[in-house]
């Protein structure tokens, strides 16, 4: 799934410079958390990250539901959210 | 022992309308019939910490515990292991949530069961309804005592400093848990006016669908973080009759943006967890503060007080204030240590204490931006030295001690602090080192 891999990359910078993170883009562990122990992220990144998806990929994260858990799991599982919703 | 009189739990109509879970409508009537159902499937007693993500499930869990005599913990902060912190330090007997979170106590998941009627009770104003918490320098949750009766003339006020009436939609996307979300999406409709909204809203696209689905009018009680995000993602919202902001100090330019995108004018609440909202203003009508009714403010070169109904002593404030006539005063600026984040504040000195009590510092200090009292993105950096450690190390070392809204980016290493010519650390210097990109 290459396409998932280089989605990954390019999600992972988008983070790192939204957030202005001291995290290199590749050293983020696609599959641990973004928030809490993991990245360590917090609401304020939430919503930045969530500003800078609406803007490159073109539609809006909600929280809704369970789902929202679950796409900011990790960088994988907000790549692959993305890779679902992106439009076109 | 002063005798005080009691409030009900509600001065509302039976008929009017509280709340709204969804497109159900919830009466006062009903609202009392569920809490009474509730009631009586407490545990015998309190504490209660109560982190419901659910407004209607947090008011209904909230008024239970009330009219139970249990005082209610409140934490804006509801990851799991402040929530744990809490309830071992504040001696909390269970916690009433309809979210998940491992604890040390029971967790018993509320439920609005419409049950027969229910009484609306007298509850003293001295007594003890809630305790809501702040940071703390050292990262050790402060607690602050809030009787029933400083909430509920605290409501009162609102009510009429934003002109609520009993038909007003009111969207909170801030937890009920927090001062601010409580006073004014939970405790306002019970005893100010409006009707809240039950779910919880965050993201643009979440706010915009919550408030299409109200009717007007509709007030929004949001953050200058939220209303950013609002107006850069540009999704369309219905009319509005209000905006309220609070938090974190909302730029002029922003407030100008919104008043323009969504035609409804913005209004800030001054306040802190301590002494709760004491003063508003419309952020486009300058820098003035009027407080709310009642409040009485003392300022001199030692600081300022407010002296806020119900509450038994004086509340220092973090911020320095200046008389501009007319009882309405004027934010000098913080004092130079507090720095606020997210809602939540903390104090320099005692992050910097954090910092240098990790193993490998040898030395390091965290600095504001210039910025950071209207920048809503704006951090806090710090200056480290520690030969041993890189950048993410001592990040990942914080982590565990700090919230996460206070963990400096960057992280500037350097070999030593830059100092100036009588020794003392150059925060000039270390800001031009942080901030040069």
């Amino acid at each position: 799934m290459t396409t998932t891999l280089s989605l990954e990359a390019e999600v992972a910078r988008l983070i790192v410079d939204a957030l202005h993170l001291e995290t290199a883009p590749e050293e983020i562990d696609p599959a641990a958390p973004l928030f809490g122990d993991g990245l360590g992220l917090d609401s304020i990144d939430a919503l930045e990250i969530a500003l800078a998806v609406s803007r490159r990929y073109g539609f809006q994260l909600r929280s809704d539901d369970e789902r929202n858990h679950r796409i900011f799991a990790s960088l994988r599982a907000l790549s692959a959210h993305i890779e679902k919703n992106r439009a076109a | 022992m002063t005798t005080t009189g009691a409030q009900r739990l509600t001065s509302r109509r039976a008929d009017e309308v509280i709340f709204r879970r969804g497109a159900v409508p919830v009466t006062t009537a009903r609202f009392l019939a569920e809490v009474a159902a509730l009631a009586v499937r407490l545990p015998d007693e309190g504490p209660v910490l109560n982190f419901c993500a659910d407004r209607y499930l947090a008011l209904v869990a909230f008024a239970a515990a009330l009219s139970r005599g249990q005082v209610t913990l409140l934490s804006a902060d509801r990851s799991a292991p402040r929530l744990a912190d809490i309830a071992r330090g504040h001696g909390a007997r269970y916690a009433l949530s309809d979210t998940d979170a491992v604890l040390p106590v029971p967790v018993i998941r509320p439920d609005a069961s419409p049950g027969d009627a229910g009484p609306n009770p007298a509850i003293p104003e001295d007594a003890v309804a809630a305790i809501s918490f702040t940071s703390g320098s050292t990262g050790e949750p402060q607690p602050h005592a809030k009787p029933w009766g400083a909430l509920v003339s605290g409501a009162r006020a609102a009510a009429q400093r934003f002109r609520v009436t009993g038909a007003t939609s009111i969207l909170g996307t801030v937890p009920a848990q927090h001062m601010y979300g409580f006073e004014t999406t939970v405790m306002m409709p019970l005893h100010g006016g409006g009707a809240g909204h039950a779910g919880s809203v965050f993201y643009p696209s979440d706010i915009a669908e919550a408030l299409a689905l109200l009717p007007a009018p509709r007030l929004l009680v949001t953050t200058p973080l939220q209303m950013r995000a609002l107006l850069g993602s540009q999704v369309a919202l219905p009319a509005m009759a209000g905006v309220i902001s609070a938090t974190a100090p909302l730029a002029a330019e922003l407030a100008g943006e919104a008043e323009v995108a969504w035609g409804a004018p913005v209004r800030e609440i001054y306040g802190a967890t301590e002494a709760g909202s004491i003063a508003s203003r419309r952020t486009l009508d300058g820098e003035v503060w009027e407080p709310y009714p009642g409040m009485r403010f003392e300022i001199d070169s030692g600081g300022a007080r407010v002296t806020v109904p119900g509450l038994p002593t004086p509340v220092p404030l973090s911020d320095r204030l200046e008389w501009v006539g007319e009882g309405r005063f004027r934010l000098q600026g913080r004092l130079a240590d507090m720095v606020k984040l997210a809602g939540k504040r903390a104090s320099l000195a005692g992050l910097t204490r954090i910092l240098t009590g990790i193993d490998g510092v040898e030395d390091g200090v965290f600095v504001a931006p210039d910025d950071l009292d209207v920048n809503p993105r704006a951090r806090l950096a710090a200056a480290v030295v520690a030969p041993r450690l890189d950048a993410e190390a001592v990040v990942a070392a914080l982590r565990s001690k700090v919230e996460p809204a206070f963990l400096p980016r960057p992280v500037v290493m350097v070999p030593a602090l830059p100092r100036d010519a009588v020794g003392k650390v150059s925060r000039a210097a270390i800001a031009a080192l942080a901030w040069k990109r």
